[in-house]
């Protein structure tokens, strides 16, 4: 008996592996977000964040460009401007990394990482660049499955969550900063909500604990993905020490479904 | 109790202008009320007292002043990007070196297409 189950998991824990194709993301989408502050229900909008995809062909393959931007309204400027871009080129069948691309400009702060992924040997060469000509090199060891920030985004949206039950966790290795930042998503059910782009039936997501209380609403950064083919970010609420940052969606266009 | 109130309107109606006038003014709502609060404590007890002092009034409408610039911000001024054309160029030239990079690398022959999950099977 504990052999059959141990097989049924097996092949449950299989077709999962497979069914994490991409059927949500195509070329050509683009979304928009507003980022905001939210103190007791008084909303600051800070930035505009917007995710693109695009096809990218090379010689040898035809690739996904996933690209996002952050970039602060005029008002503040002035204050602190952020000009913030993330890219990462993969394979557009299962999002598999090839090359990462992370261009900070945070007031007088700058930063360029970029990675070359070698999902063969499970290595990454790490090329970091700051101010005043500083270039490191290194190369880092990785687990197999190892993502960077922006495909683990889109990778979320490829996960079947039809077949999930309330509680399930998938966790997620990403690289940043060059660490490798374990990170879990729990699947707390449907829930509908109004955004921008209508009323939406969405999956509601914890992310970022591992800890058991999940479920009870002790954790503070959710994300509600469309419960449609497409499973699009349109909102996320994420806990920082005074109020809450919220990441609205305010417009969509060149969905796959 | 009179000056006490007097002097946290004073200051809460510092913060209300001071936050009006910053990208944070959707903020200064709390400060503002706050304010309008202690004038009121204050312009009660003064009156209560016999003579009101200008100071209270002169709190109430400048913050009535900071509650008026936080809501023509709020209603009238839209929140825009600008200056993106840096963005841009450095988006494209990303792009023009990622493409010679991912020439380099030892891609296998991936193409642009839904995998089919039966197929797989």
């Amino acid at each position: 008996m504990t052999r059959i189950t141990l097989i049924f998991l097996l092949l449950v824990a299989l077709t999962a592996t497979v069914s994490a194709q991409n059927k949500a993301i195509a070329s050509g989408e683009k979304l928009t977000y507003t980022a905001s502050y939210n103190m007791s229900g008084v909303l600051t909008d800070i930035a505009q964040v917007t995710m693109e995809t695009s096809e990218v062909k090379t010689s040898k393959a035809t690739l996904l460009r996933l690209k996002c931007t952050a970039a602060t309204y005029s008002k503040w400027d002035n204050f602190f401007k952020i000009r913030d871009l993330y890219e990462s080129y993969v394979n557009p069948n299962n999002l598999t990394p090839y090359l990462y691309n992370r261009d900070v400009n945070e007031g007088s702060y700058f930063k360029n990482v970029k990675y070359t992924f070698s999902n063969g040997t499970n290595t990454v060469k790490s090329v970091m660049k700051k101010k005043n000509n500083f270039v490191e090199n290194k190369s880092i060891k990785i687990n197999s499955g190892t993502k960077d920030i922006v495909s683990t985004l889109y990778y979320m949206r490829i996960l079947d969550y039809k077949s999930m039950s309330v509680g399930t966790k998938k966790s997620f290795t990403i690289l940043f900063d060059n660490e490798e930042i374990k990170g879990i998503i729990t699947y707390l059910g449907k829930e509908t909500i109004s955004t921008a782009i209508g009323k939406k039936e969405c999956y509601k997501l914890a992310v970022g604990s591992s800890e058991a209380n999940v479920l009870q609403g002790k954790n503070s950064n959710f994300l509600w993905l469309t419960a449609d083919e497409n499973k699009i970010i349109v909102y996320g609420k994420f806990k920082i020490p005074v109020g809450n940052g919220e990441l609205k969606i305010k417009s969509a266009s060149g969905l796959k479904n | 109790m009179k000056k006490l109130f007097t002097i946290l309107a004073i200051i809460t109606c510092a913060i209300a202008i001071i936050f009006s006038v910053l990208p944070i003014s959707n903020l200064a709502v709390f400060p503002a009320a706050f304010a309008l609060i202690f004038c009121g404590i204050a312009f009660y007890l003064s009156k209560k007292t016999g003579k009101v002092k200008k100071i209270v009034q002169f709190t109430f409408l400048l913050t009535l002043c900071a509650l008026s610039i936080t809501a023509y911000k709020a209603f009238f001024v839209k929140n825009e990007v600008v200056n993106t054309p840096i963005l841009n160029e450095k988006e494209a030239q990303f792009e023009e070196e990622a493409i010679e990079e991912l020439e380099n690398l030892d891609l296998e022959s991936i193409e642009f297409e839904d995998v089919d999950i039966e197929k797989i099977n």
